[in-house]
């Protein structure tokens, strides 16, 4: 039963870093496609819009998560992944290079790029899903370890069917169910892996690390349930095809408003007070995942598609939004973690090596990048805004994050390191 | 069983860091020097707990001698450390020093803490199956 366990604490903070430093590169790179066309990234299927989507999806999301998993794998699976460096090089390499293909291959529509982004991308994240899957069976089981689980078999299934539109795109050719696999693959991307692992998270991270009350435990033990099986029943009845496909998305839209309201709910009722740029990353997440369920549910009550759009950017900025609050507690965790373990005494404190005013200028510009993209869907101009906020936040999480590896780096140069004789 | 206990015991030592921060976050010094000292007394004995009963009956029944237990005793004394600077920086009134090392304290106990509550209190609730509610009634009886 305890074959293989491992409390250890932490992978080295190469592993984790090496994908959080490729996050401002992507995002830079959405940016200037957002200040640039913002009128076709606007338009849904557009080329230009489905590399905006993919290079947010999986050149910031994608790349961000399966960095934390690295690290959350140690402190909640029980089992560390192993090699953890060489397999972290391998996934990372495979899923930066194919995300820059793929989006590549929707820019200028080059055929050849779809089949190399195809064999990248399914490679990285399957080997990902492989590697991390089997570590979360067979041991002693917890809700947010179900979670995971469900997150990365929804995002193995991404995959799959990527692949399979990606030799559709490559070939011209196109199935006649093609619109049951597109929407599919992004039901299971979006829901399955981004929001599964988020709810995974909150459940542990908000009770503990803000003294919040905890969510209910009936809720922990079958949210993850509920969302598979409706997700399951979802791509059924899109693949049959049945009537009342809708009822599915209905749920999981009544699902994450649970999630959204008690979660603001829990963060309102913390103990711990302190000022923290991480809360105001939480909260507006969640307000940004009402603000997707209401759009959508209201697109499924027959209002204007327009609203789509303000759905699935709401929803990538709630993702967004939760993963740079995270990232800003990780990065110096890991850096004074990391110094200290090894002795070193004078090892920065966390608010040295992010300062607050720094984390305050981040969460400023996400707020208005948030506010300028979701207005721009009606108004393209302020979507270009949008677009340079964008590139400034990202600007400030390339520094923040730079700054961080370079106290880090001289600590271990030139810093006073404990030795015992 | 022990998963309880253990647990609601966590909880109980985070609410007294919580009164301690929003204390000295109010410029109360003195009551928050005093929930620090709360706060400290209760996670120090809260490894007591574990060190001196816990992990020896999970060591005994599982054998597991130099695993998981011995990593939660590393950390532990990581964790005394950082205990320590923060009583020095209450005691200097250096109140920023305190939130600082206190912000990496938080997120190392509640890691420590994510580690015994999802996977070592319910290996060991399994390895001494009825013998953990005896278990329970020791730690309670535990001198503070």
């Amino acid at each position: 039963m305890y074959n293989g366990l491992s409390l250890d604490q932490a992978p080295p903070i190469s592993v984790v870093l090496r994908f959080f430093l490729s996050v401002p590169f992507f995002g830079m790179l959405l940016s200037l496609l957002m200040i640039l066309y913002p009128a076709q990234v606007l338009i849904p299927s557009h080329p230009y819009s489905l590399a905006a989507v993919h290079l947010m999806v999986l050149g910031i999301l994608t790349t961000s998560m399966i960095g934390a998993l690295f690290q959350m794998q140690s402190v909640l699976g029980g089992r560390p992944i192993p090699s953890a460096q060489g397999n972290a090089l391998i996934i990372h390499t495979l899923l930066a290079v194919g995300t820059l293909a793929l989006a590549g291959a929707f820019f200028a529509e080059i055929t050849a790029l779809y089949v190399v982004a195809s064999v990248l991308l399914g490679a990285s994240i399957l080997h990902a899903a492989n590697l991390v899957l089997p570590l979360l069976f067979g041991g002693v089981s917890h809700d947010t370890l179900r979670g995971m689980r469900l997150a990365l078999i929804a995002l193995s299934f991404t995959a799959v069917l990527g692949i399979v539109m990606a030799t559709s795109y490559a070939s011209g050719a196109f199935s006649p169910s093609h619109g049951a696999i597109r929407a599919s693959h992004y039901s299971l991307g979006l829901i399955g892996w981004i929001g599964a692992l988020i709810i995974a998270v909150a459940f542990q991270v908000i009770e503990m690390f803000y003294v919040a009350p905890p969510y209910s435990p009936w809720c922990k033990r079958n949210a993850f349930r509920l969302i598979a099986a409706a997700l399951t029943l979802k791509i059924v009845w899109l693949f049959s095809p049945l009537p009342y496909g809708w009822v599915f998305d209905g749920v999981l839209a009544a699902l994450l408003l649970g999630f959204a309201v008690t979660t603001l709910q829990r963060l309102r009722g913390r103990k711990r007070r302190v000022s923290d740029v991480s809360i105001w990353f939480w909260s507006a997440g969640t307000a940004l995942l009402a603000i997707a369920i209401a759009a959508h549910t209201a697109t499924l009550a027959g209002a204007a598609d327009v609203l789509e759009a303000v759905a699935l950017i709401a929803f990538l900025l709630f993702a967004l939004s939760v993963i740079l609050g995270m990232m800003g507690k990780i990065v110096p965790f890991l850096v004074w973690f990391h110094l200290s373990s090894a002795g070193y005494l004078d090892a920065p404190i966390m608010s040295n090596i992010i300062p607050q005013k720094r984390a305050k200028l981040l969460f400023a510009l996400f707020l208005l990048t948030a506010a300028a993209l979701l207005a721009g869907v009606f108004i393209p101009t302020l979507f270009a805004a949008g677009g340079v906020f964008a590139g400034a936040m990202f600007g400030v999480l390339l520094y923040n994050l730079a700054y961080a590896l370079k106290l880090y780096r001289h600590t271990l140069a030139h810093g006073t390191r404990f030795t015992q004789e | 069983m022990i998963l309880e206990f253990m647990r609601d015991d966590h909880r109980a030592c985070d609410h007294l860091y919580a009164e301690a921060e929003t204390a000295l976050m109010a410029k109360e010094t003195k009551k928050g020097a005093e929930a620090f000292k709360q706060f400290s007394k209760a996670t120090l004995h809260h490894f007591d707990m574990e060190e001196k009963e816990l992990f020896l009956a999970f060591e005994k029944r599982t054998g597991m001698m130099g695993g998981p237990t011995q990593m939660m005793r590393y950390e532990h004394q990581q964790l005394r450390s950082l205990l320590e600077s923060m009583r020095l920086a209450l005691e200097e009134s250096r109140i920023n020093d305190f939130f600082g090392i206190g912000e990496s304290m938080m997120i190392m106990l509640q890691q420590h803490n994510m580690k015994e509550e999802q996977m070592l209190y319910p290996m060991t609730d399994r390895a001494l199956g009825g013998d953990a509610e005896l278990m329970v009634q020791t730690l309670r009886e535990m001198k503070r």
